[in-house]
């Protein structure tokens, strides 16, 4: 797991890289929270070069989207795809973010 | 003359791996699924299941299955077959068979406990539980799609 982070202006742009799983989950978690409690609490996540999310990286996700509703910001996805799109479907999750085509259109969204 | 070279971990039509219950444990089996997936060129529909799935299980054993703080075995073994892969898991935690747990679809923070084998049981095509001598054994297949 890697997380390459960006800033443009308001809104803070990751890109994650690798497995968000049982074994990636905290770290990924912390980070984001981290993220938060700095200040930065508009985000938008790029997952489309993640390979695969269990269990335990979908309950990361909805501690961080949590984390940033509570200081009045946002999470928005973008690169749910192929089979990460699919994992999404079966657990019932795409109701649950923000989710958006590109990056482009997170930011746009989230400086609505 | 013919050189052996011994073949890549994963490239067999079978592979085995042993780990101890320990979460950073867990990154080997993924290891291992991603090199038997290329050696045999699956899906990546096919690569994911199999991660995800052993993800839940292994997740599930290491944080739930022991009741005390020792060091324990468990096994993970990938077999190719003509049409699937099978994937077994043994370990020797208390007795827990996941089919047994209704699997209800939780959406948000705190109600997730079923949803790792609700993927389990939606990505792979059929799971078996036994407990035998001790040991919990947990099987499934999953078809291949090319």
């Amino acid at each position: 797991m890697k997380l390459v982070e960006a800033v443009s202006d308001d809104v803070t742009i990751v890109e994650a890289y690798g497995r968000l799983d049982s074994t990636t989950a905290k770290e990924f978690g912390e980070r984001l929270i981290s993220l938060v409690q700095s200040g930065r609490c508009s985000i938008v996540l790029d997952l489309k070069n993640i390979a695969y999310i269990s269990s335990a990286g979908f309950r990361a996700l909805l501690i961080a989207k949590k984390a940033t509703a509570e200081r009045e910001g946002k999470l928005a996805l973008c690169g749910v795809i192929g089979e990460v799109r699919r994992l999404f479907e079966i657990g019932a999750f795409t109701e649950e973010f923000l989710i958006c085509p590109t990056q482009a259109d997170g930011i746009g969204k989230l400086r609505q | 003359m013919v050189t052996e070279v011994p073949s890549p971990p994963g490239s067999s039509a079978s592979c085995e791996i042993r780990i101890v219950n320990d979460i950073s444990e867990m990154a080997r089996v993924a290891d291992l699924v991603d090199q038997f997936g290329v050696a045999h060129s699956l899906s990546n529909e096919v690569i994911v299941a199999l991660n995800v799935s052993l993800d839940e299980i292994l997740n599930n054993i290491i944080c739930y299955a022991y009741q005390d703080a020792g060091p324990h075995e468990i096994t993970v073994r990938l077999e190719l077959r003509h049409e699937s892969v099978e994937a077994f898991v043994e370990d020797d935690g208390k007795p827990f068979d996941p089919l047994a747990v209704t699997t209800p679809r939780p959406r948000s923070v705190g109600r997730e406990g079923g949803v790792g084998l609700h993927f389990v049981r939606s990505l792979t095509d059929q799971v078996r539980y036994t407990r035998r001598d001790g040991i919990n054994q947990l099987w499934f297949m999953k078809k291949l799609t090319r």
